[in-house]
């Protein structure tokens, strides 16, 4: 504990081999993921973003929602994801491959938006950003200064985030 | 118990009518009060940030609604960068630099690059967190700011903060103690962890949820290896030099210094627990965060240890600094001990998503780092400015209104989060009625946050009220 090149070549370990057992090693295993077919010769799966979900996704990660909104469904035994509807099955990391920035959240102090656009019954954003109590969600906050383009933008991205297709590594029940 | 004592004075200044300063602490005066008085600032800016968040969770703050820059999760960011960067780097640059400086002997010639380093610092951050509420941010807690300021934070970290090293390296004696080993360790590790994650989040993103996992590294490297060694370091500093006495079990402290350091590194996947990331990385972060339970044990033989004979916890209760660091080491080994229970597979699944992972996360930050790096403070400051601290009255609203600010939030935190689980995890329990039982802690966390800023006005004006009155450097050195 005198020698302060072992103390830093310790510390140079302690932080080296974390970050290239979890984080290399996980971008090793992942970073290959793309589009796939969760059954032979099916549609290929995430569809490709639009370009106004981009613009929208921007808009949300502006606004500042991934504080109190998650994006992920977790599997039957962590919690009552799938229980409670929000998913028709677990997400997987393959769901994010397109992905240009993951918003999975850590906080769910409002509904989780993971399959927002498979929803059949869902909430009007506009009214929702603008007149929230009227809309039924009294404790979201208003957002009546996000001008109409943005609220479009919004909008789309939310309804292009859906996990309702078959994956390779999570079936969907028949 | 001295008669100081008893009057509630702030022990660990020098005696009466005694202005001198050590040649050491006189060269380390102009960086050090730069530091602590830009933490300070920062941290009366999220104190007040603070409330507006809490204010904002659960009812309409009327005209801060309608304004873009208040958002929620825009103040919650810059909330909690300000504190995390604007106080606890720049309090523990100053109070590592400190501690270091006193243990090696070190006498500072180069003060004017660790004060260019500070600036380029807050310089950096006030531009950062201006974006923030402008809402150019990242969507990454604790990396929010653009890209272009992580490389400036990353070089005024090594002008600011890198120091305690040289003053490791200088030493006189071959002897080291356990605070150095910590200074050392926090101060390399930190510049490492963020540019590494600036890297893969920010400046080439990694692959798909890969991004989560490396995030998660980051911030568990961020909380453990820069707040809770330095926060370590300085338990293991003031405890021995205010009691006058060895830490029991002393010679237990180099195990828990590297499991310290060598289990840390692994705990951020336990925080992806049910997410979609490979099993074995969630199950590595699980066994890391109950690994940690060794160091925190060790550390709490050293630390409790010595403070449960003879009669150290009433000396701990009558002294100011050891009263607050005291409070910090229980901190420590709480969230220690409930880190690890928490982070297994059942637990956390009912308390994924809810504010009980905040709770731990403060009990480091707020519970244990910060606590210490107010006790420390009363310690250093009558030191470094050769007066006594103005008020005993501030010095206790300082310490009531923090300590039951932060008791307050710990219980909404932690049994709110639990109970919001519980209700989350039963699916025959209305959405709306999980969001309505939530709500009914807001008011706590209101109150706290108020407690809150109170507690730290009190302890801002107390320090700058002693650095103002503080006599002229020149008239001070040996």
């Amino acid at each position: 504990m005198k020698n302060l090149n072992t103390l830093l070549a310790g510390v140079f370990l302690a932080v080296a081999l974390p970050f290239g057992a979890l984080v290399l090693s996980g971008q090793s295993q992942l970073g290959g993921l793309g589009r796939a077919a969760g059954e032979e010769g099916g549609a290929l799966f995430p569809a490709r973003e639009p370009g106004l979900a981009i613009q929208g996704r921007a808009v949300y990660v502006s606004l500042g929602c991934v504080s109190c909104h998650t994006q992920q469904v977790r599997p039957a035994g962590q919690g009552s994801d799938l229980a409670r509807g929000l998913g028709a099955r677990p997400s997987v990391a393959r769901d994010y491959a397109l992905q240009p920035q993951v918003l999975l959240g850590e906080r769910r102090l409002g509904p989780d938006l993971a399959n927002y656009g498979a929803r059949s019954s869902q909430i009007n954003v506009e009214t929702l950003l603008t007149d929230p109590a009227s809309s039924g969600a009294v404790w979201h906050p208003s957002y009546r200064f996000v001008d109409a383009a943005q609220r479009t933008a919004l909008v789309a991205y939310l309804k292009s985030l859906r996990q309702d297709y078959p994956s390779p590594e999570a079936k969907l029940k028949k | 118990m001295t008669q100081d004592n008893r009057s509630g004075r702030p022990q660990g200044r020098p005696p009466e009518g005694d202005v001198r300063v050590s040649r050491v602490e006189a060269s380390l005066r102009g960086p050090f009060l730069l530091f602590f008085v830009s933490a300070v600032i920062w941290l009366l800016v999220a104190s007040v940030l603070g409330v507006i968040a809490a204010l904002g969770l659960g009812s309409s703050v009327g005209v801060l609604r309608e304004c873009s820059w208040f958002t929620p999760g825009r103040v919650a960011a810059a909330q909690q960068d300000l504190f995390v960067y604007g106080w606890g780097f720049n309090a523990f640059f100053a109070l590592n630099l400190w501690l270091l400086s006193q243990l090696g002997r070190f006498e500072f010639r180069n003060g004017w690059l660790a004060q260019l380093g500070g600036v380029a610092w807050n310089l950096a951050l006030t531009y950062g967190v201006a974006r923030v509420f402008a809402g150019e941010m990242s969507g990454y807690r604790l990396l929010d700011f653009p890209r272009e300021v992580g490389p400036v934070l990353a070089v005024a970290f090594l002008l600011a903060g890198f120091w305690p090293i040289v003053a490791f390296a200088r030493r006189p004696t071959g002897h080291t103690f356990a605070s150095q080993w910590f200074v050392v360790g926090a101060s390399f590790a930190f510049p490492l962890v963020y540019l590494l994650a600036q890297l893969l989040v920010l400046w080439q993103p990694a692959s798909g949820v890969v991004q989560a996992v490396a995030h998660s590294w980051f911030v568990a490297n961020l909380l453990q290896l820069w707040f809770g060694a330095s926060a370590l370091a300085a338990i293991y500093y003031f405890l021995p030099k205010v009691l006058e006495r060895t830490l029991t079990g002393y010679y237990l402290a180099p195990v828990a210094f590297w499991t310290f350091f060598l289990f840390a590194g692994w705990t951020g996947p336990a925080a992806l627990v049910g997410s979609p990331v490979p099993l074995w990385l969630q199950s590595t972060g699980v066994v890391a965060a109950a690994m940690m339970i060794i160091p925190a044990i060790i550390i709490a033989i050293n630390v409790h240890g010595t403070l449960s004979t003879q009669g150290g916890w009433g000396r701990a209760w009558n002294d100011t600094t050891l009263r607050f660091v005291s409070f910090g080491a229980v901190a420590f080994t709480l969230a220690g001990v409930l880190g690890g229970v928490f982070a297994f597979r059942a637990p956390s699944a009912v308390a994924r998503f809810t504010s009980f992972a905040t709770g731990l996360e403060q009990l480091l930050v707020y519970g244990c780092a910060t606590m210490v790096v107010f006790g420390a403070s009363y310690f250093v400051l009558p030191r470094l400015t050769g007066t006594l601290w103005p008020s005993a009255k501030l010095v206790h609203a300082h310490f009531w209104a923090t300590a039951l600010g932060f008791l307050l939030a710990l219980v909404a935190w932690l049994v709110g989060g639990w109970q919001t689980g519980q209700l989350l995890a039963n699916p025959a329990v209305a959405y709306a009625d999980v969001l309505r039982a939530e709500s009914s802690w807001f008011f706590l966390l209101t109150v706290s946050s108020v407690l809150l800023l109170v507690g730290h006005v009190a302890f801002a004006l107390n320090a700058f009220g002693m650095i103002l009155k503080a006599p002229a450097p020149a008239s001070r050195h040996d």
